[in-house]
């Protein structure tokens, strides 16, 4: 009898907002940072064995797969950054109202798109 | 252990529609989740289309409406009616809530009322909160003095009083650690929202003598930390508390508190 009682849905039909996407993208970006820095390490013990692969390297970073990766590292480095600020804060008792975690959240989606755009123009020497 | 798909025998299925008889012109039509443990089914959506020109305001005015005047055999439970009692905590357009206290006015669209999330269903709307009764008692939520005697009344103070405010009021509907997906995935252990306020508001008790022991006994990896501030706890909570706020309470007095 008791395995017979059904399970009621949960994340299928919980609706989202922005504290509860902000939690999410802060795990999923840990994530990419982790397989990103695996890469960055990897690539930096490459350049030990030579020009060739350090051209290697540079084409493929060139290309635009590579370009795309550097992006998706960027923001996810900067989406982590800004969103580890906002836990300290809340790890300090700060910032727990309903309004300020929205306000909080959203600074930290559109800080980390305009932190990889500023990235992006410092790399291409605009700025 | 994260979880995202359902079981087998908890995938929902599409079942009844009950097409209005009042020609109306005013309908809504509203999704409730349906489950029967006397038959072997899987559990279903009944779409009802309801005649708002004769409903009064609330979610639970439109559940009423249903069961007196279209399908009888739906369950639900209520008491109070004006958000005191607890009783009618359930998932209402995507959030949890009380469907007393729910304006169904604020929901765009078709109404799906399924019931508190990843609980065992008992029938139709009810879920089984057996395990986050077990998990209330185990935080022990009475005064616990030894060294007064009994006879006598405990003074607090104001101050002391006024630190209860936004704790002692929770009425234990269980709408906000049933939103929590920590709880989905570790409700076994994590003590989950509810039970955390209602042992911050024991801690800060300026008139229990047994702080150290309750937040040793609440500082645990899983019992307390599985909180990550995802805040679906405070989104949900229909009284306007903020048990988000009192887990870092916690969390501060033990880094700051030596236990």
């Amino acid at each position: 009898m008791e395995n017979k009682e059904p399970l009621s849905p949960h994340i299928q039909i919980y609706r989202w907002h922005i504290s509860s996407l902000v939690s999410i993208s802060h795990r999923i970006t840990s994530i990419i940072n982790i397989i990103s820095i695996t890469l960055i390490c990897f690539w930096a013990s490459l350049l030990l064995l030579g020009e060739s692969q350090y051209i290697m390297i540079n084409s493929f970073l060139s290309s635009l797969i590579g370009k795309f990766i550097i992006l998706v590292i960027t923001w996810s480095f900067s989406f982590q950054a800004l969103s580890e600020i906002r836990h300290l804060i809340m790890d300090l008792g700060y910032g727990f109202e309903l309004k300020i975690t929205k306000i909080s959240g959203l600074l930290v989606i559109f800080g980390s798109i305009i932190l990889t755009v500023v990235f992006y123009l410092v790399g291409k020497n605009f700025i | 252990m994260v979880q995202i798909n359902l079981p087998k025998n908890s995938q929902v299925i599409k079942g009844k529609y009950f097409k209005d008889k009042t020609s109306s012109k005013n309908l809504r039509k509203v999704n409730i989740y349906r489950w029967d443990p006397s038959t072997g089914e899987k559990p279903r959506i009944d779409t009802y289309e309801v005649d708002m020109d004769n409903c009064p305001s609330k979610v639970l005015d439109i559940l009423n409406k249903i069961k007196n005047e279209i399908d009888p055999t739906i369950a639900y439970r209520r008491s109070c009616a004006h958000g005191v009692c607890g009783s009618c905590a359930m998932n209402i357009g995507g959030k949890n809530g009380l469907a007393c206290t729910t304006p169904h006015s604020e929901i765009d669209g078709d109404i799906d009322i399924y019931p508190l999330p990843h609980l065992k269903v008992k029938r139709d709307l009810i879920g089984d909160l057996d395990n986050l009764y077990k998990q209330y008692e185990s935080i022990e939520p009475w005064l616990k003095s030894n060294s007064k005697s009994e006879s006598k009344e405990i003074f607090q103070s104001k101050e002391d009083r006024a630190k209860l405010d936004g704790a002692y009021e929770c009425i234990m509907c269980a709408c906000c650690s049933t939103s929590c997906p920590s709880y989905w995935w570790n409700g076994d252990k994590y003590l989950g929202p509810a039970v955390l306020l209602q042992a911050y508001r024991w801690i800060i008790d300026s008139r229990d003598e047994e702080r150290q022991k309750r937040l040793k006994k609440v500082a645990d990896e899983l019992k307390l930390y599985r909180c990550h501030t995802i805040l679906n706890c405070t989104n949900a909570c229909p009284k306007g508390l903020n048990p988000a706020k009192a887990i870092a309470e916690i969390k501060k007095m033990l880094a700051t508190a030596n236990v």
